[in-house]
């Protein structure tokens, strides 16, 4: 007992040690340390060599000291009388030698002629270790990530250490506490001493242990937590039941409202997607009346434009373009020039569908202002032609288009985890629709798209030039598409067919918000997409509840566990009843003639 | 012109000339094409692919009944064409008995998913006049369902068209989950039996498709005759009223949405059977053929054919699908932009489709033969 | 007192916060011709949209039927459902199925069941065919019954409505500017025709055309509308002479034009 107690002193000096040697130290190399503790005779200042690793977060640390755990480290006399120690590493052949690597660089050993030189094992003097240096090097290890600069590096070791549940780590957690500086990792580092403590033999230090996973009801904890409440119920240790029983419950309650916020966080950026989509319909279907099918498409030419603008700012592309194979090169832009793309591909991807809405408003929208239906169906002849010729200029596979680093990756907030582009998209919503509230209400186009979508042949009456402002709305909206595409290209695949996943949805966010109503479509976006999102995250659990239909109880309850589709299905439902109470949507206009 | 007893008005009587080419592609249809089969002239193939066509044409009718008479444009229609060959199709399964791969009494597809029992629903349809029964009901009821909350409050024009469409997609994205115990995305094929008659021997299979094509075909000018019929009666004078406008008929005491209701429910048993005739004679039936596309194409066959006539929707469905066979394997990468292209043209150009071709091109042949220089400047 | 036709009580209806209709009160006897005037805006349209059930009220009743027995609220009521009690209306602005013959027209408006099976099998009697014919005169249409009503003049077409009117023999005609459109001698004769209905039917007519409101008024009562109230209810000729009426309505611009 002593002799443990002394040893872990040992330890702690050791540690303490470390801190100042690391940064004495941190001017060489690990690699060159490690040669000084292999060449070096003395076993206290071996460990001392060794110890000094500790601070450092070189991967070529753990490769040679586990080599040298397991005698696969030896020195190597040269010709020249030089001791070079190596890692001998690979198959060995039928001489029995190996491939040898040089510890202080890495590389192959080489002879004087310059080839590699390969080594047999028996022949040469194995670097020694006795117990003390592996426990030395086991410390190094196993803190070699606890003190790595990257915080997220850290938690996981610490994690890891957790997962164990291994008394013997405490000391060294305890030890950490004193230095972790980062809030998160010294939660991590809360969790995982608890965690250990859960196994400590004294009743006293475990219920504080429960007391404090209560405090930090952490998700991870949970099956620990079980399991601690399954052995103190096998011990019939009351106050531990209901310790552990509260901590239990507590995590519980901060998984539900991990669940809650996550859910309302997906909620609102399926509805900012579905608003993104659905804005240049609001416009096009919304103001102008005009059944746009090929608004999809309109999308898809906004994502595709990001393929493109994304592929010249990097190393160019090959598109098959009517089996032309053409050729766009790229200006093989790196690091943060390229991450720009994006930033150039929103405007680009708002004027490439403009422009094609254009064309489209030109040559066969503008027959159609007086009927809507024809319009659709005109509109659906485009949307194929469309597909069609997307899948002949860029193939009928999806094309990759990568996120710039500042749309990747997530932001985990109290366990809820928000990924960038939704984020982004979020606020990108908010800005068009703010764009496109300031250009309906503030600017002359606005007051004439207003007059003209009103009423044009009075319109046209007053003076106003509607062809050109016809043109205009459409554009604007059919941009607004591209736009959608430029951000969804951020979200989903980039396909020919991409813009028929979003345009049903898109008609649904309008028509229930009441057609022609911004505000409506707004409101209608985030129901929908709240809706959803509730339903994904909750049907499964509802599921079970299905069983009493008669009959088919079990067929629905199986269903059910389907969420996406059946969710998808309910807020279909929904929608037919939402309009039996408010046919005309969330914000209707009201006309007065006999046949509207 | 006076009104004579036996039509309800004028306008509805018969044109000699229209009556005499109906009769005429009606023989060739059921008469010349199972003649040629018989005596080995077209192969079943042929003559399985016409069937289809004929399939396809009362889908198209029923297009036009809603959108071509009533002014409902329905994109649902696909959806019931395709439960109709659904609840066939279940029959047809059942026939399969253990002649499947796996040599079970229940269909393949349930035995890969683990079944070793026929699912309740499944068992009754082992009887074809209960899966007859059935092609009619499940999508007789949920037209009748969808559409007495669409219309009671009031969805009409545009937004009519999108909840169908909507409704076409829910549904499809449903059928291609396995789930539904109904074959997933592969569906149901493999067929070998109906009515005791085999579809895939060698020496009767030829013969039970014969009486699958002459079925159809005969269903085909039924259902004309009926729509005639209807078009001619005071109903379809309501229903072109509500077409042209519906808030006026509801002012002379006509309850819109109980005429509406039939109309839509009546279409959808059309198109039932229309996929109940097919599901035989295309050998499968899968979540494909209730894809929102296939409703909009049907919509294509009645523009092009001629919309609210009542020879265009299956001369369209005709015309587009012979094009469609040839066209997708002589330009498979320009089929669609030719049939997009060719939409936009008819709904642009010819409003009144190929049907109104004659009427239109009259007056100017005849101002051609007066007088050519008259053409250029008009 | 006898029980009126349509009783109109306390109905107030406003769009948008802008109050169409308030507080108006009007009651219809049986056979009684009424004419209806007020300025642009008044509400008539609108008053007319809450009997037959186009728009519903805010607040108030709306009661039709011949006895206290049988008394129907219109306020819960469909169009359809109003029209097959016995009220009949012609719209402002002609509404007629442009697609349609004249003749077909009239088959539509023609009394009789409306049910989607009774059109099913409807075959049309002798006596119905010659009440078409009938009609067909008067309305001066005889010539152009296989005409499409679209290509019909916008007087014919006011015609034609009015046909479509009388076809359907209701208790209670709301007739909303006949005379717009019509040459005067076809006024006159619109207005004889609305006075020879008078006593069988009960009417609701509402003009601006005061020397047609004068001819059909004779010595029945004139209801003035304004801002969606009853200014003055009364003989033409005390309506006329009304200060307030003359301020508001006949007072501005010259007599009888729109
Ligand atoms: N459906 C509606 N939506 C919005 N406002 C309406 C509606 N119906 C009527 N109004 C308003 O109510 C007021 C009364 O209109 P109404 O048509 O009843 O007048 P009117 O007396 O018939 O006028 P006129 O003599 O010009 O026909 C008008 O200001 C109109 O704008
Ligand atoms: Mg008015």
């Amino acid at each position: 007992m002593m002799n443990r107690i002394a040893r872990r002193l040992r330890l702690l000096a050791l540690l303490s040690w470390l801190g100042a040697a690391a940064l004495a130290f941190a001017a060489e190399a690990p690699r060159q340390t490690i040669v000084r503790a292999i060449l070096v005779e003395d076993d206290a200042e071996k460990r001392a060599l060794i110890g000094t690793l500790a601070g450092q977060g070189d991967d070529a640390i753990r490769t040679l000291l586990i080599a040298w755990r397991s005698d696969a480290l030896f020195v190597y006399a040269a010709p020249d009388g030089a001791k070079i120690p190596v890692q001998l590493t690979g198959e060995k052949d039928d001489k029995d030698a190996q491939a040898a690597l040089r510890v202080d660089n890495g590389q192959a050993l080489q002879d004087a002629a310059g080839r590699p030189l390969r080594l047999v094992g028996g022949d040469l003097k194995a670097v020694e270790h006795d117990s003390n240096l592996r426990r030395a090097m086991k410390a190094v290890l196993d803190l070699i990530d606890l003190v790595a600069p990257d915080p997220a590096r850290r938690i996981q070791a610490i994690q890891t250490i957790a997962l164990a549940q291994d008394l013997s780590k405490l000391p060294l957690l305890q030890a950490r506490q004193k230095d972790e500086t980062d809030p998160r990792a010294r939660r991590a580092l809360r969790e995982a001493i608890a965690l250990i403590e859960l196994k400590d033999p004294k009743s006293e230090t475990r219920l504080a242990a429960l007391a404090e996973l209560k405090e930090l009801h952490t998700l991870s904890s949970s099956d620990f937590l079980k399991r601690a409440l399954k052995e103190a119920t096998d011990q019939a240790d009351r106050p531990a039941i209901a310790a552990a029983t509260a901590a239990l419950q507590a995590v519980d309650l901060h998984r539900s409202a991990v669940d809650f916020f996550g859910t309302l966080f997906r909620g609102v950026s399926t509805g900012s997607i579905l608003l993104v989509g659905a804005l240049g319909l609001a416009i096009t279907f919304g103001l102008m009346r005009v059944i746009n099918m090929a608004h999809g498409e309109m999308i898809a030419v906004g994502a595709y434009t990001t393929y493109v603008v994304q592929n010249v700012f990097g190393a160019g592309v090959t598109l098959p373009c009517f089996g032309l194979n053409l050729h766009l090169s790229g200006m093989n832009l790196e690091g943060a020039a390229y991450q720009w793309y994006f930033v150039a591909a929103v405007p680009c991807s708002f004027l490439a569908a403009a422009c094609a809405g254009i064309l489209l408003e030109r040559t066969v929208i503008q027959f159609l202002y007086r009927r809507p239906l024809e319009s659709l169906l005109a509109t659906w002849g485009v949307s194929l032609v469309m597909q069609q010729l997307l899948k002949l200029m860029f193939g009928s596979n999806n094309v990759q288009v990568g996120s710039p680093v500042y749309l990747s990756g997530n932001w985990t907030v109290n366990d809820v985890l928000l990924g960038w582009n939704r984020v982004f998209v979020i606020g990108f919503g908010g800005v068009i629709v703010l764009g496109m509230w300031l250009v309906l209400t503030k600017t002359p186009l606005g007051l004439l798209i207003r007059a003209v979508m009103q009423n044009r042949g009075m319109a046209a009456c007053m003076g106003v030039r509607t062809t050109r402002v016809n043109l205009l709305t459409f554009g604007l909206g059919s941009g607004l598409a591209g736009l959608a595409g430029a951000f969804l290209s951020q979200i989903g695949n980039v396909g020919p067919t991409l813009g028929q996943n979003y345009i049903i949805d898109s008609f649904m966010v309008v028509v229930v918000g009441g057609v022609g109503s911004i505000v409506g479509t707004v409101l209608s976006a985030f129901a929908i997409g709240g809706v959803d999102q509730v339903l994904q995250q909750y049907l499964p659990a509802w599921a079970p509840g299905l069983s009493w239909v008669p009959g088919i109880g079990s067929f629905l309850q199986n269903l059910a566990q389907d969420a996406a589709v059946f969710g998808k299905i309910m807020v279909l439902g929904a929608i037919i009843l939402f309009l039996q109470w408010k046919p005309s949507g969330l914000f209707s206009t009201r006309s007065r003639s006999l046949d509207e | 012109m006076t009104m004579t007893p036996s039509s309800f008005r004028p306008a509805a009587r018969v044109a000699g000339s229209e009556l005499a080419v109906t009769a005429m592609i009606a023989l060739l249809l059921i008469g010349l094409l199972p003649l040629l089969h018989a005596t080995g002239q077209i192969s079943t193939f042929t003559l399985s692919l016409w069937g289809k066509y004929l399939c396809y044409a009362l889908l198209a009718i029923s297009v036009n009944l809603l959108w071509g008479y009533t002014g409902l444009l329905s994109l649902g229609q696909a959806l019931f064409f395709a439960l109709g060959g659904y609840m066939h199709g279940m029959y047809l399964m059942r026939m399969i008995g253990d002649l499947g791969q796996y040599h079970k009494p229940i269909p393949d597809f349930l035995v890969f998913l683990g079944w070793t029992k026929l699912p309740a629903f499944w068992e009754p349809f082992a009887s074809f006049p209960f899966a007859f029964a059935m092609v009619f009901l499940v999508p007789g009821l949920i037209a009748y369902v969808f559409g007495y909350l669409a219309f009671r409050s009031r969805i009409r024009g545009v937004y009519f068209s999108i909840l169908t469409q909507a409704l076409t997609y829910a549904a499809s994205i449903l059928f291609f989950r396995n789930n539904l115990l109904l074959g997933g995305n592969n569906g149901f094929t493999d067929f070998k039996f109906i009515l005791g008659h085999s579809l895939v021997d060698r020496g009767a299979g030829p013969a039970t498709m014969r009486g699958l094509y002459l079925v159809t075909a005969v269903t085909l000018l039924l259902v004309y005759v009926l729509c005639r019929w209807l078009n001619g009666t005071k109903f379809g004078l309501v229903q072109q009223a509500i077409r042209d406008g519906e808030n006026r008929v509801l002012f002379s005491g006509y309850a819109t949405t109980h005429y509406k209701l039939f109309v839509f429910v009546l279409a959808a048993c059309i198109a039932a059977l229309g996929g109940a005739l097919f599901v035989p004679q295309a050998g499968i039936i899968n979540p494909e053929e209730m894809k929102a596309q296939n409703s909009l194409e049907a919509v294509v066959w009645v523009a092009v054919g001629g919309r609210g006539t009542l020879v265009g929707p299956i001369l369209g469905a005709l015309c587009i699908n012979l094009l469609k066979s040839w066209a997708s394997r002589a330009y498979p990468d320009l089929w669609l932009i030719i049939l997009g292209g060719l939409f936009i043209l008819v709904v642009l150009f010819l409003p009144g489709g190929l049907v109104s071709l004659p009427a239109r091109l009259a007056p100017l042949w005849r101002k051609r033969a007066a007088d050519p220089a008259a053409v250029t400047k008009s | 007192m006898p029980h009126p036709l349509l009783a109109v009580e306390d109905v107030s209806k406003s769009y948008d916060g802008f109050k169409a209709i308030s507080n108006l009160n009007f009651y219809l006897f049986d056979g009684e011709l009424r004419t209806v005037i007020g300025p642009n805006g008044a509400g008539k349209s609108t008053f007319f949209d809450l009997i037959t059930g186009r728009a519903q009220p805010d607040k108030g009743r709306i009661e039709f039927g011949s006895s206290p027995t049988d008394s129907h609220d219109l306020t819960t009521l469909n169009e359809y459902e109003i029209n097959r009690l016995g009220i009949g209306r012609k719209f402002q602005t002609p509404s007629v199925y442009v697609e349609h013959t004249v003749w077909d027209n009239l088959v539509l408006s023609l009394k009789g069941p409306r049910g989607v099976f009774a059109s099913l099998f409807k075959r049309l009697s002798s006596t119905e065919r010659d009440r078409l014919d009938e009609l067909l005169k008067l309305i001066r249409l005889d010539a152009k019954r296989h005409w499409k009503a679209g290509l019909l003049a916008h007087g014919e077409k006011q015609w034609l409505e009015i046909g479509m009117l009388l076809a359907q023999e209701p208790k209670v005609l709301l007739v909303d500017e006949p005379a717009a459109g019509m040459t005067d001698e076809e006024t006159r004769r619109t207005g004889e025709l609305l006075i020879s209905l008078a006593g069988r039917h009960s009417l609701v007519v509402v003009e601006h055309d005061m020397t047609f409101v004068r001819q059909i008024a004779r010595d029945s009562q004139v209801t003035v509308l304004h801002q969606g109230t009853v200014l003055c209810e009364g003989k033409f000729d005390e309506v006329q002479s009304n200060p307030k009426v003359r301020e508001v309505y006949l007072g501005r611009g010259k007599h009888g034009t729109r």
